[in-house]
């Protein structure tokens, strides 16, 4: 075995420029095997922290039927006593707060805005006083200021905001229907803009206080649904269970972010199957490129082979000479590979790339707005690195047993 | 010691059937010193192939040391050449990323012997060769004549019965084909191991022992000396 080992790795010297564009085409493979899985396990370890800061929050408590038809924003179907509830959690020492959810139209006015013009907008009414102790919606003000109790006011997300060419001081109508299916029309003053870093909310972020939506809408203290925030480290299901255990006999249902966000959750896995299949094949090239190498290696020592079979050397420890060989190749590439793997992770770690610019008007599904940041991942490095060396030596076997199919004299008449 | 009893070997050329040998038979000795010669494509590779168990008989029998070739299956085969058997090569196929220690000490590697023991034999046949103070050159750094000594060193390390040797001398000069063949005949004389050797050069059979000559694929003489 030392002999063979011995062999190998002086073998790998003897073309040096070989080894090293196959060690290099591995140790592309690895770089971008590390580098990626670092940007994703990052986008969505954001994504998820994003979702909950500023899209679902830990749980939700909703009228039990309000889920089926929550692309509706039904009014009626609502929580009738949210502060009773409130309470309720409160004294659990949960963190909670109530929301009403509308759809409406935004009309834009030609004083402020240049020209008259619509669009349809989700809204939220938001507990002025409670929202930002479950939302993090708290250090996003770009101008102007936040909403105060009852006034006739919103506040809207930044690239909202650039959508419509809106500014603070200007003022908006948003027609909705009210609880009641009566159509009630709401001349509200943008009093601040919010850069969000959750595009999807960014993008479409209206907020207004609960207490004028309740008088407008006609809503009479219910909202439509309730936030929860639960610890870091909270075993969400578990809690949603308790919850739920106590809100028995309320036809209320209590559900996690991970139910609330299957779609993103279904997309962030696809996205990883797909980023997979492209890694994949990255290592079936620089596995190909091995195996060329072995051949070629294998073919250039055919009478050497055919020398050392004649000495009695059995087949299989020439193939595993061979294996050695190119498990060497995988070593030196899977080492360069780490190294510049490492480098890539850092970069990405610690400066991350801006596609602000692609998120800006593109939907890709993450919830982070711009600068997507990496991960580190040791295992994920352990893991390609073995894979680099297993999969170098693996493929070796094939060109190996190839040649070994020759017969001696043939193999000694090689030229 | 070998017994070759009427051995067929054809080969496949297409459709063509071409007889390397048609029935030849031979018996050496232990500790002979014997040429096969002949004209190219008279069969003397073909027969050391067959003597050296890495080709396979179509028809008759080879028997070394009363061994039946023919019914050995390929590991056991493997495994014989590896104990009995001694290769020399005209290109003398040495590994060029390996020192000439290495290249002679490797086969005893595939013996499991100790360290010591395979440092001790490779050292002693090294220096019997006349190759004492070049055990770390590459064959690169050496001639072709010294090449050959540590071809000749790694046929012989193993102490075999026989070793053989395909046109040993057929690229080096004369004066150097000559001290090859001196030094295979006192490795001969002082192991008397038997060594088999083609050649179709009429310089190297003067030096055998015993002289068969071989023409398409049948003996046209066998004359002991």
């Amino acid at each position: 075995m030392k002999f063979l080992i011995s062999l190998a790795f002086k073998n790998l010297t003897r073309y040096k420029r070989r080894t090293l564009i196959t060690a290099s085409a591995i140790a592309f493979g690895l770089m971008m095997y590390i580098f990626v899985d670092s940007m994703l396990k990052g986008a969505e370890y954001e994504s998820v922290r994003n979702l909950k800061w500023y899209e679902t929050a830990s749980a939700r408590i909703l009228n039990e039927e309000y889920w089926e038809n929550r692309f509706q924003k039904p009014l009626d179907l609502s929580i009738s006593n949210p502060d009773r509830i409130l309470s309720r959690l409160d004294a659990e020492k949960i963190t909670a707060t109530k929301r009403i959810s509308f759809g409406g139209d935004l009309i834009l006015n030609k004083e402020d805005f240049g020209e008259e013009g619509n669009l349809p907008v989700s809204v939220f009414a938001i507990d002025t006083e409670r929202d930002f102790d479950v939302f993090e919606f708290g250090d996003t003000l770009m101008s102007g200021r936040f909403l105060e109790p009852g006034e006739d006011a919103v506040v809207l997300g930044s690239w909202m905001a650039e959508d419509i060419g809106a500014e603070v001081g200007y003022w908006i109508t948003i027609v909705a229907r009210g609880n009641g299916g009566f159509y009630e029309a709401m001349d509200l003053e943008i009093v601040g803009i919010l850069n969000c870093p959750n595009p999807n909310v960014n993008r479409t972020l209206v907020m207004m206080p609960f207490d004028t939506a309740d008088d407008y809408l006609a809503m009479d203290g219910a909202a439509t649904e309730i936030n929860i925030k639960l610890p870091v480290n909270a075993d969400v299901d578990s809690e949603v269970v308790r919850i739920q255990n106590m809100l028995n006999g309320d036809s209320l249902t209590v559900m996690g972010w991970e139910t609330m966000a299957k779609d993103f959750l279904a997309l962030a896995e696809a996205k990883r199957g797909g980023t997979g299949m492209i890694l994949f094949l990255i290592f079936i090239i620089a596995a190909v490129g091995i195996s060329n190498t072995m051949l070629m290696a294998i073919f250039e020592r055919i009478r050497e082979l055919g020398m050392m079979r004649s000495l009695g050397m059995a087949d299989n420890k020439i193939r595993l000479a061979f294996m050695i060989e190119a498990a060497g190749i995988g070593i030196v590439g899977s080492l360069i590979g780490l190294v510049l793997g490492i480098g890539a992770d850092f970069f990405i770690v610690e400066k991350g790339i801006d596609f602000t610019s692609i998120m800006r008007d593109m939907d890709m599904g993450y919830r982070i707005q711009g600068v997507f940041r990496g991960e580190w991942n040791p295992m994920t490095m352990v893991k390609a690195f073995i894979a680099g060396i297993v999969i170098s030596s693996l493929v070796a076997y094939f060109p190996t047993k190839r040649a070994l199919k020759m017969d001696i004299p043939s193999c000694l008449r090689h030229q | 010691m070998i017994k070759v009893e009427n051995v067929v070997r054809n080969y496949h050329a297409g459709e063509t059937v071409v007889k390397a040998l048609r029935g030849v038979s031979l018996e050496i000795g232990k500790g002979e010193f014997l040429s096969i010669a002949g004209p190219s494509g008279s069969g003397k590779t073909t027969l050391l192939n067959l003597i050296g168990c890495i080709d396979e008989i179509d028809g008759g029998e080879i028997l070394i040391k009363d061994e039946k070739i023919s019914t050995m299956g390929k590991k056991e085969k493997t495994n014989f050449r590896r104990i009995n058997l001694g290769f020399v090569f005209q290109t003398y196929n040495l590994i060029p990323v390996l020192t000439a220690y290495e290249n002679v000490s490797f086969v005893l590697s595939l013996l499991n012997l100790s360290e010591k023991e395979i440092q001790e034999r490779t050292m002693a046949i090294l220096k019997e060769v006349g190759l004492e103070g070049m055990e770390n050159r590459r064959p690169s750094r050496l001639s072709g004549g010294q090449q050959q000594r540590v071809a000749i060193a790694r046929a012989l390390v193993k102490n075999p019965e026989i070793v053989l040797a395909d046109e040993p001398t057929a690229n080096l000069d004369s004066d150097t084909g000559k001290e090859i063949l001196e030094l295979m005949k006192e490795m001969n004389r002082k192991h008397n191991t038997t060594f088999i050797f083609s050649t179709h050069d009429k310089m190297v059979m003067e030096y055998a022992s015993r002289l068969v000559m071989l023409h398409d694929g049948q003996i046209l003489s066998d004359e002991k000396r």
